[in-house]
This record gives structure tokens, sequence and C-alpha cells, in this order.
């Protein structure tokens, strides 16, 4: 508890799924403002509720916006950044769209939803990192960008997703080696197969039981947002896997 | 009152687009540099800036954010208006240039009490007008704090003069450090600033300290009333941390630089008599000429202005107005650009 106590945070995607645990468990661990974003007003409002229950003190700002657009971005930024006095010490790149369902192949991927995916997985988190930034710059922050498996594999079938996330992989790095020798740091984590509503809809065949619930695979995203992991940038962590934690204590002791 | 001299600015002086779209990057504009002991020109770029700066120098910057500060909308059976956002008041109001969209764009009978609809659910009632700036109108909006800004995002775009040559987006009217909004318009000195420069002048063992405040509006449309240079109240906040680093510079040996005029008028409004700036929140009509002795600062980075502006006023602060009238009649020899998307001068 209490291991973000003070920390002003901001989440996308954070009406389902990973977004929504995440809001919830950064309110358990004392986050003083967690600013929820997603396309739907009215799934953030359920959102809040579930963060005020858990902790009552959570200062929580909904932001219904759609991240395909610079403008939303900007808007999402500057209302962030009003509620909470220009500060911000925590984003969360977790916003992703998955493209058109069932999968269709590259060949066959319309090019319209091909560039809508790529706006909102890969250009929204650079236009949200790059306007974040001079609130972090002074006082030191966290960027923690969400990826995937099919961010390392070509997996048929993903398409634009899995190609955005290589993308995120590659810019996570480049902000990364930006930002070294900052009091701002990147990194990026891969949640693995989680049973959430985007993931059903993307494998309707698959049995969603066997994949993790959200609430198994916060941790290393608390570890990443809190001071404890102040000297990791530029790592990727794989939330699932049984090391990840051994993985920060060597690069942390290196 | 009246400016401390006078020049002709050539029409074709106004920057009328971004330097990004002139060719030319953010980094790359001009630099004019006066030495305040001497009184030399020096012609460069400002991505030469950390040569005329030493380690231990603080630059300090207005990090207030652009808001989309024109808004437009129509009263119930009555006139269409632009609103342009000049201030936020103490009492949660807004003062703001009310400018008829058809004919005389100040007399299309608005009056107070009128509800004017913006769209989004923003409507904003007129209240008053301004005692101090006639030209200005007190409204109530129907929404308040983060609500409101998200609002004003939602259906605001950039203050736009005539010079500019298109609707450019507000991406254009921010700084790269930009973080609370509020300022009806860029704080323009630091617009020239990219992160590969401010990394640059940390390397070289500069410092940077962020102060708030936001900016009014720079014309009330209205050449007369510009021209006597009524003074705007602005909102500022000076931190601790920013206090701290502006103290600590002085007691070293640096200098404090202001990037742009905003941060002058902030820390003159804060610093006391032994010279020390006070971390605080509040707001100003320090009018600074050059009978005001400067305590805090002791460089400015700031934009060329215009004939009229009262700018000028405060540059005579740090320089006789006969020495700024020669740098300003080379500037328009060397064919410098005015505005918020031109050129720079540092008085050091």
């Amino acid at each position: 508890m209490n291991r973000l106590k003070g920390k002003y945070i901001l989440i996308t995607g954070a009406s389902q799924g990973l977004g929504r645990q995440l809001a919830i468990d950064f309110a358990r661990e004392g986050a003083a403002g967690i600013a929820i974003v997603a396309r739907r007003a009215d799934a953030l409002e359920r959102v809040a509720a579930s963060i005020r229950e858990a902790e009552p003190k959570a200062e929580v700002l909904m932001i219904a916006a759609d991240l395909s657009s610079e403008g939303e971005i900007e808007r999402v930024v500057a209302t962030t950044l009003n509620e909470f006095s220009g500060r911000l010490d925590v984003l969360v790149n977790n916003a992703s769209s998955i493209g058109p369902t069932p999968l269709p192949y590259l060949l066959d991927y319309p090019l319209e939803d091909f560039r809508q995916v790529l706006e909102t997985n890969l250009t929204a988190p650079f236009l949200l990192i790059k306007k974040a930034l001079p609130a972090m710059i002074e006082n030191g922050g966290s960027i923690i960008n969400v990826t995937s498996d099919a961010g390392r594999v070509g997996y048929p079938g993903w398409g634009a997703y899995g190609i955005s996330k290589f993308g995120i992989e590659g810019m996570s790095a480049t902000w990364a080696a930006e930002l070294e020798g900052s009091r701002v740091r990147v990194n990026w984590v891969d949640p693995g197969n989680m049973n959430t509503e985007m993931h059903r809809a993307a494998e309707p065949e698959e049995d969603p039981t066997e994949w993790a619930d959200p609430a198994a695979v916060t941790e290393v995203f608390i570890y990443l947002a809190s001071e404890e992991s102040k000297n990791i940038n530029g790592q990727r962590f794989e939330a699932q896997e049984e090391n990840w934690g051994r993985k920060a204590e060597a690069v942390h002791s290196e | 009152m009246s400016a401390p001299f006078s020049f002709t600015l050539p029409p074709d002086l106004a920057a009328d687009e971004p330097p990004e779209r002139r060719g030319i990057a953010r980094d790359e504009v001009r630099l004019l540099v006066i030495d305040r002991a001497s009184g030399q020109l020096e012609h460069t770029r400002i991505d030469h800036f950390g040569e005329f700066l030493r380690a231990g120098d603080l630059l300090v910057f207005n990090s207030s954010r652009t808001l989309p500060a024109s808004l437009s909308g129509c009263v119930e059976q009555g006139p269409c208006i632009e609103i342009r956002l000049a201030e936020h008041l103490p009492d949660d109001s807004w003062l703001a240039l009310l400018r008829c969209q058809r004919g005389d764009p100040f007399s299309c009978g608005l009056r107070p009490k009128m509800l004017v609809d913006l769209g989004q659910g923003l409507t904003a009632t007129i209240r008053m007008r301004d005692e101090h700036i006639p030209r200005l109108w007190q409204l109530s909006f129907s929404k308040s704090g983060s609500e409101l800004i998200n609002a004003f995002y939602l259906v605001g775009r950039p203050v736009r003069y005539e010079y500019v040559s298109a609707p450019w987006g507000l991406d254009y009217y921010q700084t790269v450090y930009a973080r609370e909004p509020g300022s009806a318009e860029m704080p323009s000195a630091g617009r020239a600033f990219t992160w590969r420069l401010l990394f640059d002048l940390q390397r070289r063992g500069v410092e940077t300290a962020y102060i708030v405040l936001h900016t009014g509006l720079s014309s009330y449309l209205d050449e007369e009333l510009d021209a006597q240079h009524p003074a705007s109240e602005e909102e500022y906040f000076v931190s601790e941390r920013a206090a701290d680093k502006i103290n600590e510079a002085h007691a070293r040996g640096g200098r404090v630089i202001a990037v742009g005029t905003t941060v002058v008028r902030t820390l003159e409004s804060a610093v006391d008599e032994q010279k020390r700036v006070q971390a605080g929140h509040g707001y100003t009509r320090l009018h600074i000429t050059a009978n005001h002795a400067l305590k805090a600062v002791d460089g400015l980075l700031t934009g060329l202005h215009e004939p009229e502006a009262s700018h000028l006023d405060l540059l005579t602060s740090f320089l006789p107005a006969e020495k700024i009238k020669e740098a300003y009649q080379e500037a328009v020899r060397q064919k410098y650009l005015w505005h918020e998307f031109g050129d720079l001068n540092l008085i050091l």
C-alpha cells in the first residue's frame, strides 16, 4: 500500500480490461490523482465509481476522447494538467485498437482500418509522451507503454495491431535513449494473454479461461510507476513472466 | 501613454507563418543580440544562444499552455459573436473581447444577461463591461474548472491576427515545454526552443526554471486603445523550486535571464526589497518602464515588438530607448521578422 502515494497518473484505454484494473490498483496504492481516458463517457463513469470504492480519497478525472486525432490528445493533456496543477508523474499508454474483427490478413486489410489502428496504437502514444514530458522533466516521471508479443513475432492475422506493437517497442527504445540521463524513464510491458473484451473479440474461437485476469498482471505496472523503479529505463518487461522481478533487480544493480 | 520611441515596421516583416512552414526549424530563427554594457549588436541564430551564456546562468521560462481562446457562438435570436478569452478572474468569471461577426465588430446590441451558446453544452452569460478596459466584457460560463478547460478545447481555436496567413493548428501556438493551460496567446519568446536546444544548454551548465503567467490578449483590435497600453491583470504562479533556483543563481553570481516579457513581469512582481524572489500566486498589473529598477532579472530574450507595443516600455528598463531604437532600425534593415512566429532579440 502507498507505493504510489502522492502520484498523479494518466491512463489511456481505462474504460475496461487492463486499463480499468490499473486505475483501480493504482488508487489502492495511494495515487493522489488519476486521469482516466477512453472513448465512452458512460464506461468511464463506471470505472470512476470502482476507483472511488477502492480508494475514496483518490481524485479521479474522466476524459472522454478519441485518441486518433492530435486535437483530442492536446485536450486530454491540457485538461489533465489543469486538474493536477501542471503535475504528472506517470503516463500509461494502454489504449489499443485491435482493428477489424475477425482479424483479416494483411493482404485483405482495408487501408482506412490500417491507418486508424496505427493512429491510435502508435501515433497517439508518441503525441501523449511528447505533450506530457514537460510536466515530468523537472520532477521526474515514468512512462509505461503497453506492448504485446505480437510486437516481436509476426502472427498471421494480427496485421496492423502487431505492426503497431512492433512500432511501440521501437519507439519506446528510442524515447528511452533520448531521455537517458534525464529523470524521466520509459519502459514497456507485455501483459501477456488476458481475458479482456478486446481479446475475446479478436480470438472468439479460443478459450478465454486460459488467459490471465487483468488483476493478475498489474504488479509490474505498480513497480514501474513507483519510485522503486527510478533507475530503470529502456527495459521491456513481461508481466506474466515469473522472473520479471529478478530482471528488474539485475538492471537495478548494474 | 506613448511608446518610448517610434519606428516604421514594413508590412513584409510580419512573420505570417511558423518557421517550420518557412523551411527552417523552430530553433533556427534569427537572434539579434544587444550587449547591455557596450550597446554592441551581434547577429546570429537562436541555436547559437548558448554561446552567450555561462555555466551557472539561469533561464526562466513561462510554462503556461496556450488555450484555444477564440470561441464562436450565437445569442438566441441575436447576434453571432467571437469570444476572445483574455483573463480568468478570481471569482471564476472571465474577461473577454466580444467581436460581432456581422457589421460593426463592436456594435451589435450586446448587453448584460445575454446567453451565448457555444456548442458542446457550453454557454456563456454576458455580465458587464470591464471597468479598466471597456472593450472587454465579463462573462460567466456554464462549466468551471477542468470541465470548462475541456470544453474550451472542444470548441475553441487559437486566437489569430490578420497578419497570420492561415488558421494554423493549436500545436503551432505552443512552446515545447508548455504545461498547464491558461494563456489567451502563446508566450512566444519561448517558441523557438526545442528539446535539442534545451538539452544543449543543460550540457553547458545553464540551469532552467519555470514559472507560470497566463497571458492576456496583446491587442483589443482598437488602435487607439492599444496605443494607450492599458495594463491587463494577469495571473501568475512562482513555485518554491523556481524561487529557490532564482535566488541561488543570484547568490552564486549567475545571471537570471527571462525568456519573454511575461517572465520579467512575473519576477519583478514577486521580488521583495531585498531582491529575493518569493514563491506564490498572484495577479499583476505591473507596467514596467524606464523608471523601473530591475531587481530579479538580468537579461531578456524576447521577440521583436510592434511600434506601439507596451513591451517597448519594458525594454527600456534594460537599455536606454535610444539604444533599442538603433537595434530595431538595424533589425528592420536586416529584415528580421516580427510577431509570434518571427525572430528574437537577446538583451544581456
